[in-house]
């Protein structure tokens, strides 16, 4: 046989779990999960070396959808378990997922922690500027004077936009996308995952339930593609497009290269041995023993 | 030893202990500083030994003091014993009295011209070289080795350092020869072959080590800061890795993932932390995730006494956490046990696929302790993968006899799964059905019988026969064991146990240590009797013939306090401490 018959083919349907989704009909994160399929096949990664990690929410119950090696973890926490498998095992391909509140609140020293260090894995953050899971309440995404079920007189806090913190704290690859737009969703997703280093990917994934019908129909209005000339390497253009308010520019933001934590973590491991072997415990317990 | 920031207190008890375990002795030795960051006031206490030895010892033999003012800062934890021989700088101002110093009559003051000495030898600034050599010349201590071990300390990068060293060490000794000798106070032993050197800290980064650890994640606290930077300096050596993480949650977090991973992978912490990192530990209980947490106790509650001992995250480690959540605490109680325990831990935690919470204290984590190399053995166990024929219909929690499910590796094709903090089935999904969560309880709680029978972990001091019983945990070991040793010499029936596993219990071997015990003494540092009242939760201590010994931390243990209890008992003399609620 030759190499290419014995290639596996993977299809959309092999990233596919027999578990139906908890997500309300006409929630944003099925365009997330279909694009998730989609860019997975696009890039024919071996669902056995593939890790999907999550947190808490609507959104981080994804992992369990995705035929793949998968942890849904504790609230806040999806980027240092990611970060865990992904030092460990530097060979499987480790994508993060969760939602605003799960990533940007609870689990927001984290995020600036991982973008910082050039983290080896993809964090696809499914933002629906509210908390779906606990039934509405405000989120650090939703915008000021919103009302929502913790802030009935209007939310008294401005919001963040998730691109603008991850470029100024180090993510060195940054997108926009909308859920509800599936072809602009998957080629994001596949660069975010082929991107060496912290790639943040922001879905603005509307919530039907807590957002309103609307938040789809406004977000579709509301989406612009980024100029085809924008310079993806400049950190002050693609700070151009973040805290916008009347419309929603999806692509890739900002795009560099630099060394990530593995080849950081490499080098030391080269410096420590200095060109000398491998190590062994014996070593060590004789190095406590005087000697002179 | 005490002194100022820069007398080089801890260079000098360091150079001794290396040239006593060079010589095969047997080394103790314990620091304490100042709350300063850098400088300050220093003290170092070190028991030399031919005869196997357990803890500080309660008063000095010889004290060695270059500063009065600082020496008074250790009120209660640096004492000279009665009779002890006092060496002091006759330049300081400060005026003492032997009174003061709760002196005897055949006690020994002598007043020496350390730093005017140190300053002609030409090694200025070495008044704690001088203080070797003259220690070496009144009490006989090995005085070629101690030549060896100053060079090897400051000539290895520039030899004239090691030699102006010397000098100061040489002058020193001159001095010492020219004093009255004491001749029945000087150490008497037979050098032997080079015994190991460590700290408790150190020994747990090995043990981690030699069960096979190659993932370390923590964040800086004291006191087990040391083992995060012993392994930074050796995981990567061993093909390893570590990261310093932006707080205890992530820590445990990249524990939890590398473990995920299918890597041995440990954290080290101090009681905050441990706080911290207790949701995590849901996770580990819940999703069956193997992992090791070193607790390094210090005073608490809150940031309490970051550099003090005490006994009281035994709770917090026993029950600390939200639902029904499986776990195992073991304890350490001296240097060699801290690399046997921590072997321990991984074993249990990757062939249980449990956490296992690994408790320390600062006074084992941080002082450093002679013993046999050859002791460090240990037999290393590893998780249970899935056969190939488990995996062609592979059940991540698969029901078993003892509650233990083969764990896939990723990258294993077949071994897919998605684990989760939510209550979840044989596969791992999802569900809230009260048998679901009934069965898989059950589950986790099964293979806590397994470990309890496989491991029995205690130790026993003291004849069969004994009429007082002591119970303690963790570094309180040592204090006892010599107050028992000492009890025993005065022919009393006084035996203690120590449990090293702390949970799950080894009750049936205490329950039989308990019979025929006439009188119970618990010990423990802990203000509020965490031990005593966690043993009353399985056991019937009867109040009329079971005593507390308990007080805060803050100050180690001493053999004179059990000792004094022990007396009190026998003489039918002590009134029971009420312990509160």
């Amino acid at each position: 046989m030759s190499e290419a018959a014995t290639l596996p083919e993977f299809k959309p349907s092999d990233y596919k779990t027999d578990l139906k989704p908890v997500w309300c009909a006409g929630c944003g994160d099925f365009g997330v999960l279909t694009g998730l399929y989609r860019a997975l096949t696009e890039l024919q990664v071996k669902p056995w070396e593939t890790v999907v990690v999550s947190g808490i929410g609507c959104s981080s119950r994804l992992p369990g959808y995705v035929d793949t090696f998968g942890v849904n973890s504790l609230h806040g926490r999806a980027l240092p378990l990611a970060a865990g498998v992904k030092v460990a095992r530097p060979d499987l391909t480790v994508i993060a997922v969760g939602g605003d509140g799960d990533g940007l609140a609870i689990g927001g020293n984290h995020f600036l922690h991982a973008a910082r260090r050039n983290l080896d894995v993809s964090y696809i953050l499914m933002d629906n500027e509210i908390y779906g899971l606990t039934k509405g309440q405000a989120a650090p995404t939703t915008p000021a004077g919103d009302k929502t079920k913790s802030t009935h007189y209007g939310n008294p806090e401005p919001a963040v936009d998730p691109c603008e913190l991850a470029i100024s704290v180090g993510a060195t690859w940054v997108g926009r996308a909308f859920s509800g737009d599936l072809k602009g969703t998957v080629e994001l997703m596949v660069k975010a995952l082929r991107h060496k280093g912290f790639a943040f990917l922001n879905v603005m994934s509307p919530c039907v339930t807590w957002r309103g019908d609307d938040q789809f129909k406004s977000l579709k209005a509301k989406q612009r593609q980024l100029p085809e000339n924008h310079d993806a390497s400049s950190r002050a253009a693609a700070l151009v497009y973040t805290r916008e308010s009347e419309i929603v520019t999806t692509g890739v933001l900002f795009d560099v290269s630099e060394p990530t934590l593995l080849d950081r973590l490499a080098t030391v491991k080269v410096n420590a041995l200095a060109g000398k072997p491998q190590s062994t415990v014996a070593d060590i317990i004789k190095s406590f023993q005087p000697s002179f | 030893m005490v002194g100022a920031g820069g007398d080089g207190i801890v260079t000098m008890a360091d150079v001794l202990s290396q040239a006593a375990a060079r010589d095969g002795l047997n080394v103790l030795k314990t620091e304490a500083y100042g709350p300063q960051i850098r400088g300050g006031e220093s003290s170092s206490v070190v028991r030399l030994s031919g005869d196997p030895i357990y803890e500080s010892g309660d008063g000095a033999d010889v004290l060695v003091v270059f500063s009065w003012a600082d020496f008074s800062r250790f009120k209660g934890e640096c004492t000279p014993a009665r009779n002890a021989v006092v060496l002091s700088d006759e330049a300081d101002p400060v005026a003492r009295t032997p009174e003061d110093l709760g002196l005897s009559a055949d006690a020994v003051w002598i007043k020496l011209p350390f730093g005017k000495l140190s300053t002609d030898s030409g090694a200025k600034g070495s008044k704690n070289l001088v203080g070797l050599g003259v220690l070496t010349a009144l009490f006989g201590l090995p005085e070629g080795t101690l030549r060896r071990a100053i060079v090897s300390r400051f000539g290895r990068k520039k030899a004239a350092v090691g030699e102006m060293a010397l000098k100061a060490f040489e002058a020193g000794l001159l001095l010492g020869q020219t004093l009255p000798p004491m001749p029945e106070r000087r150490l008497a032993f037979t050098p032997g072959p080079a015994k190991l050197i460590m700290s408790g800290n150190e020994a747990t980064a090995i043990g981690a080590l030699h069960a096979g650890c190659r993932y370390f994640a923590g964040y800086p606290i004291t006191p087990s800061t040391e083992i995060l930077m012993f392994l930074d300096e050796w995981l990567p050596k061993m093909g390893g890795s570590l990261v310093q993480t932006e707080d205890e949650l992530s820590a445990i977090g990249a524990v939890l993932g590398a473990s995920f991973a299918g890597e041995k992978a440990m954290t080290a912490t101090s009681g905050p932390g441990l706080s911290l990192m207790t949701e995590m530990l849901g996770l580990a209980s819940m999703a069956e995730l193997p992992c090791v947490v070193v607790n390094v106790q210090r005073g608490g509650p809150s940031t309490g006494l970051p550099t003090k001992s005490e006994q009281s995250d035994l709770f917090q480690a026993v029950f600390a956490g939200h639902g029904d959540m499986p776990r195992v605490v073991l304890a350490c109680s001296d240097v060699e046990d801290s690399f046997h325990t921590t072997v321990d831990a991984f074993n249990i935690a990757e062939e249980y696929q449990i956490p296992v919470i690994v408790l320390s204290d600062q006074l084992v984590a941080g002082r450093r302790e002679t013993f046999d190399p050859a002791s460090l053995v240990h037999e290393v166990r590893e998780r249970r993968l899935p056969s190939a024929e488990e995996l062609t219909d592979y059940h991540r929690y698969k029901e078993t006899p003892d509650g233990v499910s083969p764990m896939a590796r990723p990258g294993v094709k077949g071994g897919i799964y998605q684990t989760n903090g939510l209550e979840h089935d044989e596969e791992g999904s999802p569900g809230s059905g009260f048998l679901l969560h009934e069965e898989m309880n059950a589950k986790r709680y099964r293979k806590l019988r397994p470990i309890r029978d496989a491991h029995t972990f205690h130790r026993r001091y003291g004849p069969e026969d004994a009429e007082i019983g002591i119970l303690c945990w963790g570094s309180s070991k040592g204090a006892v064991r010599e107050a028992v040793r000492h009890a025993n010499e005065r022919g009393q029936k006084v035996a203690a146990f120590v449990p090293q596993m702390i949970y799950p219990f080894p009750k049936k071997e205490l329950e039989a240590f308990l019979k025929g015990v006439k009188q119970i003494l618990v010990v423990e540092l802990s203000y509020s009797a965490q031990f005593y009242k966690y043993l009353r939760t399985f056991l019937d201590l009867p109040a009329e013939r079971t005593h507390v010994y308990k007080r805060s931390g803050g100050k180690n243990l001493t053999v004179a306090e059990v000792d004094a209890e022990i007396v009190a008992l026998l003489a039918g003399e002590r009134v029971q401490e009420r312990v509160s609620a």
